[in-house]
Formats: C-alpha cells, structure tokens, sequence
C-alpha cells in the first residue's frame, strides 16, 4: 500500500509530457512579421479585406462613417469611398470581378459592394470611382447578403428576393421575391441559384427567376449554402442549436440532419472537406456521398472561416477581448488548435484575407475594434512548408491549467486506489474536490445553454415595450436600444446582427458616444456604467420584461427592443 | 450577486441600510446575550469563529456560488445550538458583506443562513459516535436549495411577478447545484474538523458533577 502513492505520483508526473505535447507550436507566429497598421478610430471590420492584385480593400461600418477604403501593400490609403446613407452594420462580403464580357456588355475589374441602404455598386478598383450603381429595396436594412457571380451576372439576394444584375451596366435582369432574408448568400448551381431565408426556407431561383420554396424547418438560413459530393450544405441556426443538413438538389428533400452548436459560422469547403464553426465548436466533415463530422474541437466563432491552406484554418474568436484561433486539420480526423495573437483584442466576425505579392506572403486581419493589421513572411516558405518542430517547446505553455490538469489527474487516479482499497470516506473527499472542480469549469458553458433551452421552454410573454410611432421607418425590423439618462430616454436603432444584450448595447453605446463601464463577474458581464453614470447599477429590460441574467448570456432577437433604467 | 445578473431588489436609501445593520446586529447579540460560564473565551471563539468564515467567504468569492458558510452554519447549529448558530450566520452575513456588497439582500443571506444553523440544531447530525457525515452530506445539499431559494425572494420588489420569478430560479439551477457539490466538498473534507472544532471543552465544574453524579447513581 505505501509503495502506491508514490506509484501513482510517477505515473501522473509520466503524463505531464503528453499534455504538454497537446499544446500546439506556433508557427505562424513565428514565421510572420508585422508589416503595418491602420486605425480606423471607430467602425467595425466585419467581412474579411479583399486583395485586388494591386490594393487591400476594407470595408468598416457602424458607429463611423460606412466605407470602403483601399491600401498600397505599405499600408497608404489610395482611396476611400464613403455612402453616408447607409446608416447600419454594413456585412455584406466586397466581392472582386475581373474583366470579361457577355451578351449584356463588356465591363472592366470591379469591385461590387452592397450596402444596407439597399444601393449596390461598382467600384474601379484603382481609384475607387463608380462604374455603376443599382438601389434595390429596403426593409429595415437593405443589403446584408454575400454575392455570387455567374457568368456575365452577378446574383444579389436583398432583403426580400434575389435579383440577376448585369455586369456591365448594373442593369436588373429580373428580381424574384422569396422569404425576409439577413445576411443570406446565395450558391450558384447548374439550375440556377439557392438561398435561404429567417423562415427556414431554401429557395431555389432558375436562370430565368422563377422560383421554388424548399420549407426545411431546420432553422433560420443565413449563409451561403455551399455545394459538396454529398450535397448542399445548409447550416441552419436554431433557438439553442444548429443543424447541419444536406439537401438533396435531385429530389428537394433533406438527406441528412447533423447536429452542432448555436449561432453557426459561414461554413467553408476545401475539397471534400467542409469546416462549420458555432458558438460551441469548430467542426469538420468529410462531405463525400455522405457528410460526416471527422474532428471537432470546441470554439466559439460565428463569422467567416477560412481554411488558408489544405491544412490551416483560421476562425475569428467571437468573445470580448478575443483573437483568432488556428486550427490545424491532418486531413483525417485529427484537428488541433493554437491560439493566434495578431494584437487585436475584442469581439471579431471577418476572416483574415492571405495573398503573395511581392515575394511575399500577406496577411491580413480586422475585426470589430476597427484596426487593421498586416503580417508577411516570405513567399518560399509558403511553397516549402517547414515541417512542426514536435519537441521544441511551446512559449505559450500555461503552467496555471497544466497545473490543475495535473491536481485532475491526482484526484481521479487517487479516487480511483481509495476506491478499490475500500477507504470510502478519503474516496469521497478526492472523488467530490474533482466533481467540484469539473463543475466549476464547466458552469459558464452549462449556465448558458441551460438559460437558452430554458427560455425556449418557457418563453416570457412581454408586450410593454412598444414600437414608437415617431421612430423612423428604417428601424422597423432591426434591434432598439433605450437608455434612460437623467430621465430622458436616448434611443438608437436601425442595429442589427447582435446576439446578446451585451453586444448590442456596446454598438449603441459607441453609437451614442457613450462610455460603457463593465466588470466581469463570476455571473458574468455586469454594466457598472453608462456614460459615466453609476447610481446604484443597472438594469434592462428585453422587449419590456426584465433581465433575469448577465447580458452576455442573455439572448436578443433581430427585432428585441432593450432598454436601460438606472437603479 | 444579483446586480450582476441585472436583477436587484428593493434599493435601499443609506438610512435604511444602517437601520438594517442595526437591527441585524441588534438580533446577533440578543441572540449571544445568555448567561455563560466562560464570558471571554466563548466571546473570543464566537469572534474568531466569525472572522475566519468570514474571511473564507470572502476569498472563495471568484468561484460562483461555493458557499462555505452553508456548512459551517449547519454544524455550528448542530454543534453550538440554534441560538448561537443563528448569531453567527447573521454577523458571517454582514461581515462579508461589507466586502462583498451590502444591501437588501443582506437579510436575506442572513436569515436564509440562520434557518439552516436552527435546522443543523434540530436534525439528528450528532449521534453517540460522533458526527453522522452521510447526514450531514444529505442536510448540506438540501441547505444548499433552500439557502438559494430562500435569498431569491430578495428580487421580488413587485416588478417581477410569479411566472418571472419561476423563470429567474430555473435559469439559476446549475449555480444551485454548485452550491450543492460545494457544500458535499466541505462536508466531506472539513466537516468533522470543523465539528471538533467547535466541540467544547468541559469545565472543571462540569467534569466535577459529572464524577460525582456518576458515583451517586453507583451509589
């Protein structure tokens, strides 16, 4: 009996090494440089930059004023066109055309950019000017969505149909309505084209605008569905969850149903592989004649993927004080995760654009804290890829969570020897410290979806807040934000895409120009502040009933009116 | 606690809080005030006793919802008595608080701590052998419900009505299970050293009596 404990100290001092081993090098941030920055002061970067060949064009939005601004690989603005119009969140992806010519015309290189006052444009990518511009209509907002081109058109889904536009001139081919849209994509197949809707409905539009509704009833359909062997993907959002399904195009009918996470990214294909993302997860599926989930490592993202390479995706961490995660797939099942420290910290959707130029590898990030920052390495490590130093250390070994991996294996194995030598009481005490720490690591993730199963359960009825007739139009439909300051209500609205009152009460904020005071609690986030204004604290109310949780774990709809009352 | 989820209670003028303190206080020493053979040394353990709970809860502070004090108040109820145990989960109350947040609430944690002291006292945790731990284990994590329960009604301030106060406690069960996997712990771990603890010595007098009434009944 005394030989074994110091038997079982020796067997978990063993397996220190391989947890270590666990802890990814990063190569990446060895291998990049920083290069140069540019802080648009205010704004956020919510779709990944574009590298034209010659120009990085980025576009920010919100709080500052909506732009598309371009930079020389030194990082000098070239141009920078504003649309003052477009008075919310502008997410819809830049998307790069090169010169070509069709039945409808010949047009140059352009650059198409949606806005959500509804107006498209198309700018020269060199300078900026407008080659053509084109107003679709507005519901609450206008363009959201991620753009597809096909052949001599490019296919824009509005906020409430699809339309075929001309390359050359601009000029709408035909416009189709389908279901109230936010930020759906559309995929151009050989049939024509799909796109999804806050119904759950797929919907297929032939070259020729006639439509066909596929009602999935798996969730709201906000990305682009993507095209595999397997089928159409669609990544469906539900209430607490997703879905991933594979929609057979040949008989409209759905094949498979995949579960995953809530809040889904924009998924991303490489060959057969497919990368999800959600607020839970990142995932990837082997999508042949069937999908199957093959890794997964847990991730919170909800914006755009990116894989960089057939082995490296890199996801935006969607979290207060965030970055980027790296994730590293070995093309069967293994997927591992280091942490990306590009020195911009806050919550993030955009993935980061990579391009050679000059002999160069460029790299490219921006979220939401409005900073643009470019790493480069070299163009020949690129093609000569070093291989992973598997024995040299890593710098970012956290000797706290080693250290409590290493008390985790102590207690089991402990509770495990005083188990089978029949000592229950010392078995107890080991085996409840582990349960104990288990569940205090695990409580902010159960907490969480424990509060959004539960309000799905039992929804609260709430009708007190009410739409206010002198509110302008353009907030119909979109998310309101009040805050009552010295007995007057301040109201913004017109915002749109947040999930939690947290996050939609910092964009008003910033918004109002107000200063957010926020401390992080063991309950999570608490608003100490507004404006400077303390009191006794704050408290909120969604949609008329009062908050019951912290506003990082409370959920808000794409209509939720929140307001803020000082104690 | 509660500020962070965005729920409060009645918010309370400066005046009303020391009235509170007051009267908290007040009930702490009308509760300590009783006849005792050792005046200073049961005055300075009670301190002690206090101070350190005390000063556990306050450092246990970042991990959500582990209450320390939950046990101690049962075993010092089972051990000390209801008087005494109540007296001391009242001034745990308001010392902490002071660190950790003073308000309504305050008498809430109070009285919910003081019930479960007067329950340790009533509940057959103490047998001829000693501490009974597997009872104490069942009595912390029914302590740990109806401890949460019992502070949840300081968010009723009538803005808030069945249905919603439902709403709140079901979104705060993994806390309430916290609590309760955090009280087994202690229990498990310090029970039967705290209960020793507090386990006290006879006097002279007492061991006396007890000879003599022993040789009496010989006799």
């Amino acid at each position: 009996m005394q030989g074994r404990f110091p038997a079982l100290l020796l067997l978990s001092l063993l397996l220190l090494p391989l947890i270590s081993a666990q802890e990814g090098y990063n190569e990446w941030e060895d291998t990049n440089t920083f290069a140069w920055e540019h802080d648009f002061e205010s704004g956020f970067i919510s779709t990944s930059p574009l590298f034209t060949g010659e120009a990085v064009l980025v576009r920010t939005s919100g709080n500052g004023k909506p732009a598309v601004t371009a930079f020389d690989l030194e990082g000098d603005t070239i141009w920078q066109r504003v649309n003052n119009q477009s008075s919310s969140n502008d997410m819809s992806p830049l998307l790069h055309v090169s010169a070509g010519e069709g039945t409808c015309g010949v047009w140059p290189e352009m650059v198409v950019v949606g806005w959500t006052d509804g107006r498209v444009e198309a700018l020269q990518p060199s300078n900026g000017e407008l080659l053509w511009s084109a107003q679709t209509e507005v519901a609450g907002w206008g363009v959201t969505s991620e753009f597809a081109l096909d052949g001599e058109f490019v296919i824009i889904p509005t906020r409430k149909g699809i339309g075929q536009y001309c390359l050359a001139d601009g000029e709408q081919q035909w416009w189709s309505q389908t279901g109230l849209g936010w930020r759906n994509g559309v995929a151009v197949g050989d049939t024509g084209y799909f796109s999804g809707d806050e119904s759950g409905v797929l919907w297929h539009v032939d070259r020729m605008g006639v439509t066909t509704s596929y009602p999935l009833g798996l969730g709201k359909i906000r990305h682009p569905p993507v095209f595999t062997d397997a089928g159409l993907i669609v990544h469906a959002q539900g209430v607490s969850s997703s879905t991933v399904a594979v929609f057979d195009v040949s008989n409209g009918s759905v094949s498979q149903q995949l579960p995953a996470g809530p809040s889904p990214a924009k998924p991303a294909l490489y060959g057969s592989f497919l990368v999800t993302g959600d607020s839970s997860s990142v995932q990837i599926f082997s999508c042949t004649v069937l999908c199957e989930s093959v890794a997964q490592m847990p991730f919170l993202t909800n914006g755009e993927l990116r894989w960089l390479d057939d082995s490296l995706i890199i996801a935006p961490l969607n979290t207060p004080n965030s970055n980027w995660g790296m994730f590293t797939f070995d093309g069967l099942d293994n997927l591992s995760f280091t942490e990306l420290d590009v020195g911009i910290y806050g919550y993030g959707t955009a993935a980061p654009l990579q391009f050679i130029a000059d002999g160069k590898v460029f790299t490219v990030f921006g979220n939401d804290q409005s900073l643009l920052r470019v790493f480069t390495r070299a163009a020949e490590q690129e093609t000569q890829p070093q291989p992973l130093p598997q024995s040299q250390p890593s710098t970012d070994f956290d000797w706290g969570v080693q250290g409590l991996i290493f008390i985790m294996f102590l207690l089991i194995g402990s509770s495990t020897v005083l188990f089978l030598n029949g000592k229950m009481e010392w078995f107890f005490r080991t085996s409840s410290l582990f349960f104990l720490i288990i569940f205090i690591l695990i409580l902010p993730d159960i907490s969480t979806q424990w509060s959004e199963l539960f309000d799905e359960q039992f929804p609260v009825d709430a009708n007190d807040e009410q739409w206010d007739d002198e509110w302008p139009d353009a907030w119909l439909d979109t998310q309101i934000v009040i805050i009552e300051i010295d007995g007057e209500d301040q109201v913004i609205g017109g915002l749109t895409g947040h999930d939690t009152v947290y996050s939609l009460t910092q964009d008003a904020c910033e918004q109002l120009g107000y200063n957010l005071g926020v401390e992080l609690t063991e309950l999570g986030y608490y608003i100490e502040s507004i404006n400077g204004i303390e009191g006794n604290g704050w408290e909120y109310f969604t949609d008329g009933s009062k908050g019951v949780v912290s506003v990082d774990s409370a959920a808000v709809e794409s209509s939720t009116i929140v307001r803020w009352i000082p104690v | 606690m509660f500020q962070a989820l965005g729920a409060h209670g009645p918010v309370l003028s400066p005046l009303a809080e020391l009235v509170l303190d007051v009267v908290l206080l007040g009930s702490a020493f009308l509760l300590l005030a009783r006849p005792t053979k050792r005046p200073v040394f049961d005055s300075l353990f009670m301190i002690c006793l206090v101070v350190s709970v005390s000063l556990l809860r306050v450092v246990m502070q970042p991990l959500p919802n582990v209450q320390p004090v939950t046990v101690a108040a049962l075993l010092v109820g089972a051990q000390l008595g209801a008087r005494r145990g109540a007296a001391f989960a009242v001034l745990v109350a308001m010392i902490s608080n002071i660190f950790m947040g003073d308000g309504w609430w305050t008498v809430f944690q109070a009285a919910g701590w003081a019930s479960v002291a007067i329950a340790g006292s009533r509940l057959p945790l103490v047998t001829s052998t000693g501490l009974n731990l597997g009872r104490v284990c069942m009595a912390s994590i029914v302590a740990a419900f109806w401890f949460d329960l019992f502070v949840s009604f300081s968010i009723l301030d009538g803005s808030i009505g069945f249905y919603e106060f439902i709403i709140y406690l079901g979104h705060g069960l993994p806390f309430d299970f916290l609590h309760m996997a955090g009280n087994l712990t202690f229990a498990v771990w310090l029970g039967k050293w705290f209960f020793n603890l507090l386990e006290e010595e006879p006097t002279l007098e007492e061991i006396e009596f007890a000879v003599v009434n022993g040789h009496g009944i010989d006799g």
